[in-house]
């Protein structure tokens, strides 16, 4: 298929007209009780990815970026309740009982963490822990396990992979670290990896090399990705698409190369307002917003990002419609930007109305 | 295949002494040392606090000053503590804990019968509170809140509150006195009949037992729910797709079970020091036995010997825990980077 | 075009009444405990003043051992012919002084040892923890028979020998509790100002670190109270005709099977003043969310 990228999303994230995608988030809901306060840490989040594509979702800390990603896999504390919907090749993953989602659970979608320190078992050998998760789907032996797992571990490029194979945790460094974590994620040959800021705890020119590692083995195994950053920079340069999250919704979708030339939302605007894009320090600490995010247990009513937002007018107070308003841009909001001027302008121009029920 | 293999068994021996747990034993040696003597001088003075004491007590309230001065020559007590110390010291570390003031037999004679039944008692009531903790906190830590949970942490937080005196009576009480069961006094020797032996070992080592049973499974629950709920391994574990008792027991388990070590270790001069009373009670002839008639005998070297082997035995028994720790966790094994 | 549904984002009072039973159970945790505690010191202090409780000693030989329930003796009467129960409200008295003053010594001398330990660090600190490690690794019911034996058991001495075996548990909690503030910037801060050295410990480390001492304290009472029960159990600690509830229970071993109840009584109410200061110790633990 030698789809425009741009042409495959026209469709609706949530109803596709083109070929069935790998991952379908359709308004998904997720709410913690937590001392008697309920918080809302996903309120409403939709897209869709397709098979072999990289997706980034970003936002600032707290706007529920790892949560929605722990609900895809069944990973949340029981104080959550999690509604909307979430298809997986047409599996509905929202209340799948626990032993279906379990079997799912590195061989179908797995996982990444932020702390490569953290997220690996500081007393079980390097080994042991990836044939744990080869042996976890399939009948073979531990032989083989072994064998497979250095395999894996070449794969993510791990230098002296046989000596590592019986090394434990503290013993690597932070890098080799986090390839071992993705090593163990390919373990089950899955079709979605999810990399929750998988590169945040590392240094520069690891980061540049982990995410390079990502693109490579995405393109090898034909495996999606869902990256998720707080870097903007980070995404423009790796992800197809980008979603763009506030408060724990979706307020901006579309793909990497439209977004960053025509921004509509003014959330996204003010993050790429420190700097400018593209050409933005990769690696450079998050742009600054002023004011604060709302707090998940008190989202304020209407739009939700009107306190901080310099374009809000009493419009505002409703909340806006997260709708295709050009062809494969989607956002949230009554007063979009416009294009710069001298900019390349904005294709097709979806009347905004268009959208409200 | 074969590169795998071999890496397996790279040179144990050659790299002995550089490892770094060899080296940390070695630490924990030599510092087992100085604590020991600390012990030691700790208990000579606390012994001697008043001058002429043993003196005075050992020949009651009614002796005349010219006998007291008399036992007092007899007895070395005319010399300084320190050098009274060194003396005491000297023949100590060559086994010899001088005589008893009362029967004039060897202490260390006297001591070596009485640190096998203590001995006993404690590793009976230590191995099963260990054995029967494990289970009941992984049961309760496999659903957390939910029923056996609940009965698990209510059990354990009234066991901590029971004294131990007033467990071993209450256990009299029910085993011996109601249901004949278990004999309430008595100590039928190893050597005797192994039966017999652990049969009259029941009450008193669940009297000291049981608390522990409830320390360890409180400690070892509550460490295994925070290890399941805040940590990230677990989530990379879960995430792998294995099951929860995989999760729990590989994962949650290993890590918690190094809290555990560490509780156990500074709870060990807890289980030690029950010993005295509960060897009182249940008149089992160990060493906390000894100690106390010791003590009602106005016996110094006794209760010096006494005090000091408890103190002995709790610091090697510390010092074991530390070398578990060592041997097991691979981090200090293996050094960090 | 479509519209993935425009969700009404959620406003904060657009929610029920969120669940509040636990905070609810949680104020309980602390409260039923202390109620508890309230009683048994009230019962203990206030109740002899008030009420014509019979003196514990020197009882009537004629009256005793009578049962529970007999008039003028609610829980009986011992062998010697005093009032159980005004044996368990004095024996309470020593017990609860004992545990208080006990924890107290522990406190300021232990939580002063460990702050400054911690605070100043290097050679004086090695020094400090050695020393301690050497308190900490014995025994201490064992030494503290000593102690006794050698100085005559008396309440001063019992709580002297007790006092001197907390010193070491204390400082060591104080000791971690102000080593992890030394991360904290304001202690930076603090010392960047020039603040001096004894006003960093009783403004800024003192408060911070109470949380942890006093939930140990807690947990240190119900210790105090069981330990000063096994002095007293052996002899060694509140001598004789004075009650003490280890004594009592001691004296009531001789018939156990005969009168359960002389034992039982003053198990009973060790053991719930202990679980209450047990639990107590727990949910401020929670509370305050100290490890
Ligand atoms: N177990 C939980 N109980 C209650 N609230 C939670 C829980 N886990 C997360 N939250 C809340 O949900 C919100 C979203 O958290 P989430 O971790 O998804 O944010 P994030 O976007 O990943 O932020 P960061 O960039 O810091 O990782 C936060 O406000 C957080 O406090
Ligand atoms: S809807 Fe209004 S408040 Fe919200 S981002 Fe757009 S302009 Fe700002
Ligand atoms: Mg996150």
């Amino acid at each position: 298929m030698s789809v425009k990228r741009d042409e495959v999303l026209t469709a609706d994230p949530a109803e596709p007209a083109g070929a069935a995608a790998l991952l379908e988030v359709r308004d998904l809901r997720i709410r913690f009780t937590r001392g008697g306060r309920r918080v809302h840490a996903v309120n409403g989040l939709s897209y869709r990815l397709d098979a072999g594509q990289m997706l980034a979702i970003i936002g600032e800390s707290g706007s529920g970026k790892s949560v929605s990603a722990r609900a895809l896999l069944g990973l949340l504390p029981s104080s959550a309740e999690v509604s909307g919907s979430a298809r997986f090749e047409g599996a509905e993953l929202v209340g799948m009982p626990e032993r279906e989602i379990r079997r799912r659970r590195g061989r179908d979608i797995a996982m990444v963490f932020q702390d490569p320190a953290r997220s690996l078992n500081p007393t079980m050998r390097i080994g042991a822990q990836i044939t744990e998760a080869i042996r976890a789907h399939s009948g073979i032996g531990r032989k083989e396990a072994d064998e497979r797992a250095v395999e894996l571990l070449k794969l993510v490029r791990l230098p002296a992979a046989e000596r590592r194979f019986h090394e434990y945790p503290h013993q690597l460094s932070g890098g080799m670290r986090q390839r071992v974590v993705i090593a163990i994620a390919l373990a089950g040959e899955p079709r979605l990896l999810i990399a929750d800021e998988a590169t945040t705890a590392l240094d520069v020119t690891t980061q540049a090399q982990i995410m390079q590692l990502l693109v490579e083995l995405r393109e090898r195994l034909g495996m999606a990705v869902v990256m998720i950053s707080h870097d903007l920079g980070l995404a423009a340069s790796y992800a197809q698409h980008v979603v763009v999250m506030y408060a724990g919704r979706a307020v901006e979708y579309a793909s990497a190369r439209r977004l960053f030339g025509h921004v509509r939302m003014p959330y996204t605007q003010a993050l790429l307002g420190a700097v400018p894009l593209l050409e933005r320090e990769p690696h450079a600490p998050l742009p600054v917003i002023s004011g604060q995010p709302p707090d998940p247990a008190a989202i304020p009513k209407g739009c939700a990002f009107r306190p901080r937002c310099a374009s809000a007018t009493g419009r505002c107070e409703q909340a806006p419609p997260f709708s295709e308003h050009e062809p494969g841009h989607w956002w949230a909001c009554w007063h979009p930007a416009e294009d710069p001027p001298g900019g390349s302008g904005g294709s097709g121009g979806g009347g905004e109305n268009g959208a409200t029920r | 295949m074969t590169a795998v293999a071999a890496g397996r068994h790279r040179g144990v021996g050659g790299r002995l002494f550089a490892s770094p747990s060899v080296r940390l034993v070695g630490k924990r040696l030599l510092m087992a040392v100085p604590i020991t003597l600390g012990v030691s001088i700790l208990t000579f003075w606390v012994l001697n606090l008043i001058p002429g004491n043993a003196a005075q007590q050992l020949l009651g309230a009614d002796a005349t000053p010219e006998q007291i001065r008399a036992m007092e020559l007899q007895l070395g007590l005319d010399k300084p503590a320190p050098l009274r110390y060194l003396d005491w010291l000297g023949g100590a570390v060559t086994g010899d804990l001088g005589r008893s003031l009362v029967s004039g037999q060897s202490v260390a004679g006297q001591l070596g019968e009485r640190l096998a039944v203590t001995g006993e008692l404690v590793a009976m009531a230590f191995v099963v509170s260990l054995l029967l903790a494990v289970p009941v906190a992984l049961l309760a830590a496999y659903h957390p809140n939910r029923f056996f949970d609940r009965l698990s942490m209510f059990v354990s937080v009234t066991g901590l509150s029971v004294a131990n005196y007033v467990l071993a009576l209450v256990l009299v009480l029910v085993f011996a006195v109601r249901f004949a069961v278990f004999p309430a006094i008595g100590f039928v020797p190893l050597s005797e009949s192994v039966g017999g032996n652990l049969h009259s070992l029941v009450l008193p080592s669940a009297a000291i037992g049981i608390p522990m049973f409830c320390l360890y499974t409180r400690f070892l629950r509550g460490d295994l729910v925070d290890q399941m709920q805040g940590q990230d391994y677990v989530v990379t574990a879960q995430a792998k797709g294995v099951g929860p008792w995989q999760v729990l027991l590989r994962h949650a388990f290993r890590n918690s079970s190094f809290g555990l070590i560490t509780v156990v270790g500074l709870n060990l001069s807890t289980l030690i020091g029950a010993t005295v009373i509960i060897e009182q009670i249940f008149a089992l002839p160990g060493l906390g036995q000894l100690m106390l008639q010791a003590i009602n005998t106005r016996d110094m070297a006794v209760v010096q010997a006494c005090v000091v082997v408890f103190a002995v035995v709790a610091v090697l028994a510390n010092l074991l825990t530390d070398l578990l720790y060592a041997v097991l966790d691979p981090r200090i094994r293996y050094g960090s980077r | 075009m479509a519209v993935v549904e425009a969700p009404p984002v959620p406003a904060a009072d657009a929610d029920e009444a969120a669940p509040r039973a636990r905070t609810w159970t949680r104020g309980l945790g602390v409260a039923v405990p202390a109620a508890l505690l309230a009683l048994v010191a009230g019962a203990c202090f206030l109740a002899p003043l008030v009420l014509p409780v019979p003196s514990p000693t020197g009882g009537n030989i004629l009256e005793a051992g009578l049962p529970t329930g007999s008039p003028g003796h609610l829980l009986g009467t011992d062998p010697n012919g005093n009032d159980i129960l005004s044996r368990i409200l004095y024996g309470g008295q020593t017990s609860l002084i004992v545990a208080v003053t006990v924890n107290l010594l522990g406190l300021a001398v232990g939580g002063t040892l460990g702050a400054l330990s911690g605070y100043v660090g290097g050679a004086a600190d090695t020094v400090i923890m050695r020393l301690l490690d050497v308190l900490i690794a014995f025994p201490s019911l064992v030494l503290t028979l000593a102690v006794a034996q050698s100085l005559g058991p008396s309440l001063t001495n019992t709580i002297l020998a007790l006092g001197f075996f907390s010193v070491p548990a204390f400082a060591r909690i104080s000791r971690a509790a102000t080593l992890s503030l030394r991360e904290q910037p304001f202690m930076a801060a603090a010392r960047l100002c020039g603040t001096k050295g004894w006003r960093v410990l009783l403004r800024h480390i003192a408060p911070n670190i109470a949380p942890q001492l006093t939930t140990f304290g807690m947990l240190g009472m119900g210790v105090v109270i069981v330990i000063e029960g096994a002095l007293s159990f052996l002899g060694l600690g509140i001598p004789a005709p004075a009650p003490s509830w280890g004594n009592m229970i001691s004296q009531g071993q001789a018939s156990l099977s005969a009168t359960p109840m002389l034992v039982l009584w003053p198990s009973l109410i060790l053991f719930v003043t202990v679980l209450a200061f047990n639990l107590l110790g727990e949910s401020l633990r929670t509370r305050w969310s100290v490890r």
